[in-house]
């Protein structure tokens, strides 16, 4: 299949004109477009888009369940959206559609990652998804996908809140095999029935506190109810990062976010809510030099921490 | 040129909002590129007494009129609402409406609510309804406002075949009569983008194919929202430059009478 082609756009050379630093890391089998970030001015018309120099990895992706008729095409255009929107790198794993998920669901699931990754080479890196109540199956699943497969995280849902013992043998593999842990979290002042376990900022920080060496990520601030709690409950857990994506637009979450935790601590997501999570970023008042860390710079920093 | 046909001024109950005045309003517009943009009070969404929240926003957007347009938050079932609307109309120089049903605890459906668009249509008044104010998942432990459910919305688009309508803050259009081609529902009613998808499933060029770009409008939501956004939705979406000239500003001058 052929993708569709290109809008016109501004063109590469003239975002980067003026700009010293114009290399951009690319995946191997994109064009991303810089021209989104063209029209990204402060409120007091000072240039704050980030120079570009570095790659734009979104830390929360989902290629699609192959129960979907339309997965593969679905896939294609969650490619074409990261190009649009100058997206290098989307880490992608795929759920299983009922949970708790079984663990032929999530080995199925985590092959069909590897797949993705061979159809999209470069711009799919992929995150082992496990339910830890297969304690057993889990821990040889991550072996096999982080060892061998060569993924670069875990992916846990909402089996389990992640402070259940449980969980806790998955966050010491991590650490022993050095990548990172996007956990699904949210927090609403009233009861989640179909989500009972659900993990929150709260959740998180005791874990980051128990294991301080694990590279632990909350997922989708902007998606995952409210939000200044969230950032006010990850204040004092140092080791956890936060995912800025979701659909919710709400102005001021980025900046609170950077002013509470340090924009050394967000990593971008998207979540595919691709326009709301780049647009975000790009609306945020902040410096260049941190809106770069944002988009790439922290999670490209987490990656490298994966041991051979 | 481009006109945002949803956005706010003054204070939210739930949460602190930024560039909630009308200068630091227009100066966020000034960096965004947006000329102009339709306003309501975001503290009339809870007053009870909302004509205080309007009169709020007629002192703010005094010498600002080129480019802030205020409407009117109208709740029907308040007393002299009639009165209000009359003073927001003539005094104020309003010309559009918000309404609030679920904050405001009634349904579209209800003849006061009817009797209040029947009277905004006799004025010229446009009718916008906000389908939510934030998402849910975030609401404040005090209070469980759900959205406007689109059948609501599309039984008072039937129902009003007179009104001209904005619908702020929805998706899910295309799953509904409001968004479908041949649904029998009149033309009378346009759609803001600001929580449609432009990739992916790519809800504006499903409406664009169904209404035609004559009934879409871009909105921010702006100082709820982010407005890039919306933004860049415009800039991704695969559409022929005219038709996204309609949706930047075009549909909404026209409507507006600008």
């Amino acid at each position: 299949m052929n993708l569709p082609a290109p809008q016109p756009r501004i063109s590469r050379r003239a975002f980067f004109k003026g700009s010293a630093t114009a290399a951009v890391a690319l995946g191997s089998a994109a064009l991303p477009s810089a021209s989104i970030w063209a029209g990204d001015l402060s409120v007091s018309g000072t240039p704050s888009g980030p120079s570009r120099k570095g790659t734009v990895i979104d830390c929360h992706a989902h290629l699609s369940h192959r129960s979907r008729s339309t997965w593969e095409a679905d896939d294609r255009k969650l490619i074409e959206a990261a190009d649009k929107l100058g997206i290098d790198q989307l880490c992608c794993s795929i759920l299983t559609p009922r949970r708790p998920a079984t663990a032929e669901g999530f080995r199925e699931c985590n092959q069909w990652v590897v797949d993705g990754m061979r159809r999209f080479p470069g711009r799919v890196l992929g995150y082992c998804y496990v339910n830890p109540g297969y304690p057993r199956e889990a821990l040889d699943e991550i072996r096999r996908c982080i060892g061998d497969r060569g993924f670069v995280g875990v992916k846990l849902y909402n089996e389990y809140t992640c402070i259940e013992p449980v969980v806790f043998p998955v966050v010491e593999l991590a650490i022993e095999l050095g990548v990172p842990i996007l956990q699904h979290a949210g927090h609403a002042h009233y009861v989640l029935e179909e989500q009972p376990r659900i993990s929150d900022g709260r959740h998180l920080a005791e874990l980051g506190r128990r294991y301080p060496e694990a590279m632990l990520i909350c997922a989708h601030v902007s998606g995952g109810g409210d939000w200044e709690w969230t950032i006010k409950a990850l204040r004092n857990a140092p080791s956890v990062f936060l995912d800025t994506s979701g659909s919710v637009t709400d102005d001021g979450v980025v900046e609170m976010a950077a002013q509470v935790l340090g924009a050394d601590r967000l990593v971008l997501g998207c979540d595919m809510s691709m326009t709301a999570s780049i647009g975000r970023i790009r609306a945020a008042e902040l410096r260049a030099a941190e809106k770069e860390k944002i988009l790439g710079a922290n999670m490209a920093q987490l990656l490298r921490r994966r041991k051979p | 040129m481009m006109i945002d046909v949803n956005a706010y001024l003054g204070h939210f109950a739930f949460r602190q909002l930024r560039h909630n005045a009308a200068a630091s309003l227009l100066a966020l517009m000034d960096a965004k590129k947006i000329d102009k943009a339709v306003v309501s009070s975001a503290s009339a969404i809870t007053y009870r007494n909302v004509q205080a929240g309007n009169g709020e926003v007629a002192v703010e957007v005094k010498g600002h009129r080129d480019r802030l347009i205020p409407f009117a938050v109208a709740n029907p079932f308040y007393a002299g609402w009639q009165d209000d609307l009359k003073i927001c109309h003539e005094e104020l120089g309003m010309t559009g409406l918000r309404l609030y049903p679920k904050w405001h605890n009634y349904t579209l459906s209800d003849r006061c609510c009817l009797d209040l668009v029947n009277a905004a249509t006799e004025r010229g008044m446009i009718i916008s309804i906000p389908l939510r104010v934030e998402d849910k998942r975030q609401r404040s432990w005090l209070v469980d406002v759900p959205d406007v459910p689109l059948e609501e919305v599309a039984e008072l688009v039937k129902a009003c075949p007179q009104a001209r309508f904005i619908l702020l803050n929805g998706l899910g259009y295309v799953k509904s009569p409001l968004g479908r081609k041949d649904s029998g529902l009149s033309s009378n009613f346009a759609i803001e983008l600001s929580r449609l998808s432009a990739l992916l499933d790519n809800e504006i060029g499903q409406l664009i194919t169904n209404l035609g770009a004559e009934r879409v409008m871009f909105g921010t939501g702006m100082p709820f929202s982010y407005p890039d956004p919306a933004l860049l939705k415009l800039e991704v979406l695969e559409a022929s430059a005219p038709d996204k000239e309609k949706i930047r500003w075009q549909n909404a001058a026209a409507c507006l009478r600008l």
